[in-house]
């Protein structure tokens, strides 16, 4: 069993520099690894992101980011990323990576993800420019997100991403700004790769629990939903997910 | 004029983006009041929301209901089989 603690919308900053990185200390009695879901900062900008990579390096388990919207709102967000990892943090973008939690091999693939909206209520790339350049931009994401999952060495699999995955953990939020708090082609991807568990932030006002139409569980981990510094998922093997499925689904996908 | 309001709402919301960038707080425009609601981690950003909402409030009158709520320690676990 490998144990998972996990945190979105951290969201700090110079003005509150070692409020959130105390709340870690001895993370490693309680996890393995922790996950975070996007939005270290508020402003996006180098200063909170040495401000992140610090409050994070408090962990004393191995920690695994993607970067979220307000990390990007100052374009400096491959600065932020380069911050994060000279911190030891390893950060996702379309790309994935394995931890060995004490001899498990826990798959993790991820990165920000981007809006779009879930079936019944979902942009198309049709029209403007601007249009197609919204949609497109997802639907680019949540390719190379598929194929770092499928493409995981693993014995448990777990998607990380800011924007989320279903409606199910939106709950709470107003269904007009729906198609900017994710998209279903997440979820498509997850349910390719038979993902054990998929994790994201950024809906404040959400809900915590949440599944895929695959039936993979989601848990929206934005700080405002799970209201603690973190939230602890254990998962055990040998569930779903397994390999023979994936291989299968892997051939689906490689000849589609 | 029915819908000044929701107009005044939408700038309000525009100007806590832009200037606090807070993005997960509610403006409600009630017989010349607005009322800011949601949660910030720190006294300060409830301040800065504040401020930011006067700049596009029309010299209304602000109730800041934002309420601060610090980051708790970690509670339980839950298994996931």
């Amino acid at each position: 069993m490998i144990r998972l603690a996990a945190v979105g919308d951290i969201h700090v900053g110079p003005e509150v520099a070692g409020s959130y990185g105390p709340r870690l200390a001895g993370l490693s009695e309680h996890a393995d690894v922790l996950l975070v879901a996007g939005d270290l900062t508020r402003h996006g900008t180098a200063a909170e992101g040495e401000v992140a990579a610090a409050e994070l390096a408090c962990a004393d388990v191995p920690v695994v980011a993607v970067l979220g919207n307000h990390d990007y709102h100052s374009d400096e967000q491959d600065e932020i990323a380069a911050i994060l990892r000279d911190a030891g943090i390893t950060v996702l973008e379309g790309t994935g990576t394995v931890v060995d939690c004490g001899g498990t091999r826990l798959g993790i693939a991820g990165g920000k993800g981007f809006g779009g909206g879930f079936p019944g209520g979902s942009a198309s790339d049709f029209g403007e420019p601007e249009m197609k350049a919204f949609v497109r931009h997802t639907r680019e994401f949540a390719d190379r997100f598929g194929s770092a999952l499928l493409g995981l060495d693993c014995d448990l699999r777990v998607a990380l991403t800011h924007y989320s995955p279903v409606a199910g953990t939106l709950a709470g939020e107003p269904l007009e700004i729906y198609p900017f708090l994710g998209s279903y082609l997440l979820a498509e991807a997850i349910d390719c790769a038979h993902a054990d568990l998929a994790v994201h932030g950024h809906a404040h006002h959400g809900s915590e629990k949440g599944l895929t139409p695959g039936g993979t569980r989601v848990r929206n981990v934005a700080l405002p939903v799970i209201q603690q510094a973190y939230a602890v998922y254990c998962l055990t093997p040998g569930g779903e997910g397994c390999d023979e499925a994936l291989s299968e689904r892997a051939e689906l996908l490689g000849g589609a | 004029m029915t819908d000044a309001p929701d107009y005044l709402e939408a700038h309000i919301a525009e100007r806590l983006a832009a200037r606090a960038h807070e993005l997960g707080i509610s403006v409600d425009v009630r017989d010349d009041v607005v009322y800011l609601r949601g949660e910030v981690v720190s006294e300060e950003r409830r301040r800065e929301l504040e401020d930011a909402a006067r700049t596009a409030a029309e010299g209304r009158e602000i109730r800041n209901e934002v309420s601060v709520v610090p980051v708790r320690a970690p509670d339980g676990e839950e298994t996931l089989s």
